[in-house]
């Protein structure tokens, strides 16, 4: 079975390269059977894996496939070989499982687009570059996943190029994530040399016995790949490029938000957690970031409307979870939240491309209302997810995994109380901006007829998803709620579990109630504002301050705008400035150079033959001399 | 001489049975189809026969031939090549007035010619099959004798063939004269055996025979008629001269300076990295700004072959198998864009004008996607076959410090990447233009073997980018055994 690995990214590039080389001449029909369907079958391959790999795991809880070397020179041989153990195995059936949704959802939400089979190819090629990014066995097959994601992130955002502001909505994603790919480079570059391989197990393996803990090099390396992680996975400081990803189709969104892409920074801190351990400095700013971004995009959910933008800004706040969980050493706790989060921020994007359409291409949440009479499929699934994301206790996914987190915030060596009360002020936040979407959103008077309803292609993997946002955290429960430890004993072969602080200030119980108390705070807070009281919410935005605020977090605490000031302005105003400095006239020179060459050449290509064979002659007089007179 | 030693010359008595099966089947009836079918026959039997032969080999075959698996795996190079060029050539002259039918017959002629080349351990066997593919290549080129610019190529061929022969006869005569021999491997022994010889002759000798391998190969200084060849030669010709005249020649070059011994030479290794690097840099310049994209092709070839002399100057095993590897690559490329130039031209032109190419994409979008990996290829861009094979040669001359040559060849093929880019993005402009176009008649349809030979050289072409550790592990246990 497990030599069947090499299938699970080469089906979805498969898929991929016939919808791009035959796509455009393919009927709809066809395109939706292969695009989805290789998803599909890389999901269905991944459930057996993980089947055999609960009932008979590896030796080692390990499986390498080598494919094949890809070149072997001066002791720099990459080998395509994939990587399988619990982290990878549960990431990649996640992803092939929310993806294929996602696809599936797809066909009938795409109907119609001009651009059906590129679609259906740009997608496949990103669950392919996501999968060789979780399997790849060293660094350097992991960079090619992880440059592929950002390449079809950018042709995806960018899908409908006829709008300028998509174009630039693209351009940015692409140019942002690129300046933590530098950083990510860089740190490849210093880890081989010093290291001398990518494969990541040795790198692991030889960072320990070399590095001492705290050390620079460890430190440097941390940061550098910390710098990558947060471009992909869009936290502070490089968050900025999210919100405006929006612009793609919304399948897009959720594939970027759910399963792919925001997650590979996580995926890959976890994946080379040993060297963060080496590098305690690294993991407090990994923990630090976490929790600042948390705090940051939570604020800033709290003050859009686009429904969409809403659910970008959440996505980041809850990547700062994952972020928070790595950065105090609860790995699995990370892990755990990215699963919970793949399903219901999937669901809601769904949900909310269900919304917009239903309502002629609306996204002001403020402009719909009422519409959960209309939609009802729709309505519970996205109050199921809504309340995942902002944890409902005891039945949602949502409240296992963040409570986890939070507990291990403060019980964890790595933890502190000041982490411990921004993560909770942080469910506070979450369970706000969420309720507040959904009760605008869904309730109150309707304001628009509804126009496009979803059939069951859009329908299905609603209600599965919503399934899984609750069930999916019954695999790992507090001790007072079943006690069951079956996700972190899975990932225990390749994440080792949190190391508890020796005397922790409370106890999981305590723990777990301040996060209920914040999330009720939240509920009733919002359910004051904008269901009981909407003038209350007026009279509150009112005053210049809060109006100033919410200008301030509406516009993601003016990052964007410090950025134009900071980077964009002074660049463009150099290049303006410098536009003939002397280094062009270098190059003018080199090609100046090369034109009277090439004149100069040219005036031996005369077609005379005389000339021709005059040639042949004196070449052979010259050689004869050099031979004879050197 | 044994039964055996006869036995192993199968692949070269199946080509020459072939190009006198051919010849008899146009004289009873004359039939492109037929021609064209018998001839891939004769090729592929004499491809098939090249694994009967080879747990016979290495074997000495008189004192002119030596089959070994060196000689096999150019002979299979050979033919292959031969093969793809002659599904080519139907989809070519289907499209051409005249009597195609004899135009197998020559290059069947020229393939054996080739395979004698490659098999050569003689002096006499050398020139023998030189000409028997020269001659060949003579008539190929003017095939299409009504035109004016095949014609010219024909004659100009012809007579600077002749000319560069001479050369190559005297400076044998004078090793011969000098050392008594023509075999190779004797060579080398008599020149420790007889530390008497004069080294003035022996060394005008090799300098005479350089020229002769020069021109063939087109190395500056005896390039100067590669581009009005190529440009009159109908495209499919073109490519076998660009291939296979020139891969045979090569092979040949390696074994006879490394068996000889006079690669080691001091004056002959400067001469050839004289040689190398002209080639290299005026190759690369004088494509340039070329608007015609076969004169492209030829003035690329000068390049790419002085990319192979750097593997060939650094010696030793590693640079047998870089050059192999370099020839199979370029075989593939080179075969593939003149296959794309084939596809396009119609009856009354060849389609080689840069302007041709533009919008290319937008109404051929596969030619035009073929077309740029071949070029990519040239350009020696990742994930094809050109960049490990360019890889392959900066490693050769990094590991013997030949650095003079490796500086040169990565700069001139900057220049290289100039010119590809230029054809390439050509082919991707000008959506608007098209219907302006003034090439809207040069599409004819993708014939069906021409369309599988581009296919398949495609896959190779990405495959061996890719994954080329097939393609070096048969290299290895064929030619890299073999010197």
């Amino acid at each position: 079975m497990y030599h069947l690995l090499w299938l699970i990214p080469a089906l979805p590039f498969a898929g991929a390269f016939v919808l791009i080389v035959f796509g455009p001449r393919m009927a709809d029909a066809a395109v939706k059977i292969i695009g989805p369907g290789t998803i599909a079958l890389s999901a269905i391959l991944s459930i057996l894996m993980m089947g055999q790999f609960l009932t008979a795991p590896p030796p080692d809880h390990v499986y390498v496939e080598n494919l094949w070397s890809w070149m072997n020179v001066a002791g720099f041989h990459p080998h395509v070989s994939l990587y399988l153990d619990a982290l990878s195995m549960l990431m990649t059936l996640v992803v092939c499982f929310v993806a294929f949704l996602i696809h599936w959802y797809s066909t009938e939400f795409m109907e119609g687009d001009e651009g059906y089979s590129r679609f259906f190819a740009y997608m496949n090629l990103f669950v392919a570059s996501m999968l060789i990014l979780l399997l790849g066995a060293n660094l350097l097959l992991l960079f090619l996943g992880w440059e592929g994601v950002g390449l079809c992130s950018y042709l995806l955002i960018g899908f409908w190029y006829t709008d300028p502001v998509n174009g630039r909505a693209a351009r940015k994603a692409f140019i942002v994530t690129r300046v933590g790919d530098t950083a990510f480079i860089i740190g490849l570059f210093l880890l081989f040399t010093h290291l001398g391989t990518l494969n990541i197990q040795e790198l692991m393996r030889r960072a320990v016995q070399e590095w001492p803990v705290g050390s620079l090099l460890p430190v440097a390396a941390g940061f550098l790949l910390l710098g990558g992680a947060v471009g992909k996975s869009a936290q502070l400081p490089l968050q900025t490029w999210l919100p405006d990803a929006m612009a793609g189709p919304t399948p897009t969104s959720a594939l970027i938000h759910a399963a792919t892409m925001v997650t590979a920074g996580v995926y890959l801190i976890a994946r080379t957690h040993v060297l963060f351990t080496l590098a305690p400095a690294a993991m407090l700013a990994v923990a630090i970031v976490g929790a600042a971004t948390l705090i940051l995009a939570g604020f800033s959910a709290l003050t859009q409307e686009d429904i969409k933008r809403i659910l970008a800004y959440s996505t980041i706040s809850q990547i700062g979870y994952m972020f928070l969980a790595l950065g105090v050493g609860a790995w699995s706790a990370a892990i755990f939240h990215f699963m919970s989060h793949a399903f219901f921020k999937a669901l809601l994007f769904l949900g909310a491309g269900i919304v917009i359409n239903a309502c002629h291409h609306e996204h002001s949440i403020f402009r719909m209302g009422g519409l959960r009479k209309q939609l009802p499929v729709t309505f519970w699934t996205f109050l199921i997810a809504g309340c995942a994301l902002a944890g409902l206790p005891v039945i949602t996914a949502g409240f296992y995994s963040k409570g986890l987190i939070i507990f291990d915030t403060e019980a964890s060596a790595h933890g502190s109380m000041t982490l411990w009360v921004l993560a909770v002020v942080g469910v506070l936040l979450t369970s706000l901006y969420t309720f507040r979407m959904i009760f605008v959103a869904f309730f109150g008077d309707a304001k628009t007829a509804v126009g496009h309803k979803p059939r069951s292609a859009m329908k299905i993997p609603c209600i599965v998803l919503a399934v899984l946002s609750i069930c999916g955290g019954f695999v790992e429960t507090p001790r007072f709620l079943g006690d069951s430890h079956f996700f972190t004993g899975f990932l225990h072969s390749a994440l080792p579990g949190v190391v508890l602080g020796t005397n922790p200030a409370m106890a999981e119980l305590a723990s777990e109630l301040w996060v209920t108390l914040a999330f009720v705070v939240g509920l009733v807070v919002a359910y004051f504002l904008y269901i009981r009281n909407r003038s209350a919410v007026e009279a509150l935005a009112r005053p210049a301050v809060s109006r100033a605020l919410h200008s301030f977090w509406h516009s993601d605490w003016a990052m964007d705008w410090l950025y134009d000031c900071v980077f964009v302005r002074p660049v463009m105003w150099f290049a303006r400035v410098d536009k003939s400095d002397f280094v062009d006239s270098f190059y003018d020179g080199v090609a100046y150079l090369s034109e009277s060459f090439y004149r100069g050449l040219r005036t031996t290509e005369n077609g005379r033959i005389r000339w021709y064979a005059a040639g042949i002659v004196a070449g052979s007089l010259i050689f004869v001399a050099i031979v004879l007179f050197l | 001489m044994s039964a055996t030693g006869w036995f192993t010359l199968l692949p070269l008595f199946i080509l020459g049975g072939a190009s006198i099966a051919v010849m008899i089947a146009v004289a009873i009836r004359r039939s492109h189809a037929l021609a064209v079918g018998l001839t891939l026959i004769g090729l592929a039997l004499a491809f098939a026969s090249l694994w009967v032969v080879a747990p016979e080999t290495p074997r000495q075959v008189t004192a002119l031939l030596i089959v070994d698996s060196y000689a096999l795996f150019y002979m299979g190079l050979v033919i292959a090549s031969t093969f793809a060029i002659v599904l080519l050539s139907h989809a070519y002259f289907e499209r051409h007035e005249g009597n195609p039918e004899e135009l197998y017959v020559l290059l069947l002629v020229a393939a054996l010619g080739s395979a004698v080349l490659v098999a050569s351990s003689n002096f006499i066997s050398f020139f023998l099959g030189l000409e028997i593919l020269s001659i060949a290549l003579y008539a190929l080129n003017a095939y299409l004798h009504t035109r004016r610019f095949p014609l010219e190529a024909g004659i100009k061929y012809l007579i600077l063939a002749a000319s560069s022969a001479a050369f190559l006869l005297f400076g044998m005569a004078l090793i011969y004269a000098e050392l008594g021999t023509m075999d190779f491997a004797r060579i080398r022994e008599m020149l420790t055996a007889s530390p008497g010889a004069s080294q003035v002759i022996l060394l005008a000798g090799s300098a005479l025979i350089i020229t002769g391998f020069g021109f063939k190969l087109a190395l500056v200084p005896f390039h100067l008629w590669t581009p009005d060849i190529y440009q009159g030669a109908p495209a499919p010709v073109a490519a076998f001269v660009a291939t296979v005249s020139k891969g045979a020649m090569f092979a040949l070059l390696l074994r006879y300076f490394y068996w000889s011994g006079s690669h080691h030479f001091g004056a002959v290794f400067l001469v050839f990295t004289v040689i190398a690097i002209a080639s290299m840099v005026a190759g690369n310049i004088l494509a340039m700004m070329q608007s015609n994209v076969k004169r492209v092709l030829a003035y690329s070839s000068i390049a790419h072959m002085g990319y192979v002399l750097v593997a060939f100057q650094a010696g030793g095993r590693l640079a047998v198998e870089a050059v192999t590897f370099y020839l199979v690559a370029y075989f593939i490329t080179t075969i593939g864009a003149f296959g794309v130039v084939t596809m396009l031209s119609n009856s009354e032109r060849e389609a080689d004008e840069i302007a041709d190419y533009r919008g290319l994409f937008w109404r051929r979008p596969v030619l035009a996607s073929v077309f740029t990996a071949m070029l990519l290829s040239l350009a020696g861009i990742p994930v094809t076959a050109g960049f490990v094979a360019k890889f392959y040669v900066i490693d050769a001359g990094a590991s013997s410090a030949i650095w003079l040559l490796v500086f040169v060849l990565i700069v001139s093929s900057v220049f290289g990447l100039y010119y590809y880019l230029r054809i390439v993005v050509a082919m991707y402009s000008g959506l608007h233009e098209e219907a302006a176009a003034p090439s809207s008649s040069l599409l004819p349809a993708l014939s069906a073997g021409g369309g599988f030979v581009l296919a398949v050289l495609t896959i190779l072409l990405v495959w061996v980018g890719v994954y080329p550790a097939t393609l070096l592990q048969i290299i290895h246990s064929t030619v890299g055994r073999a010197l």
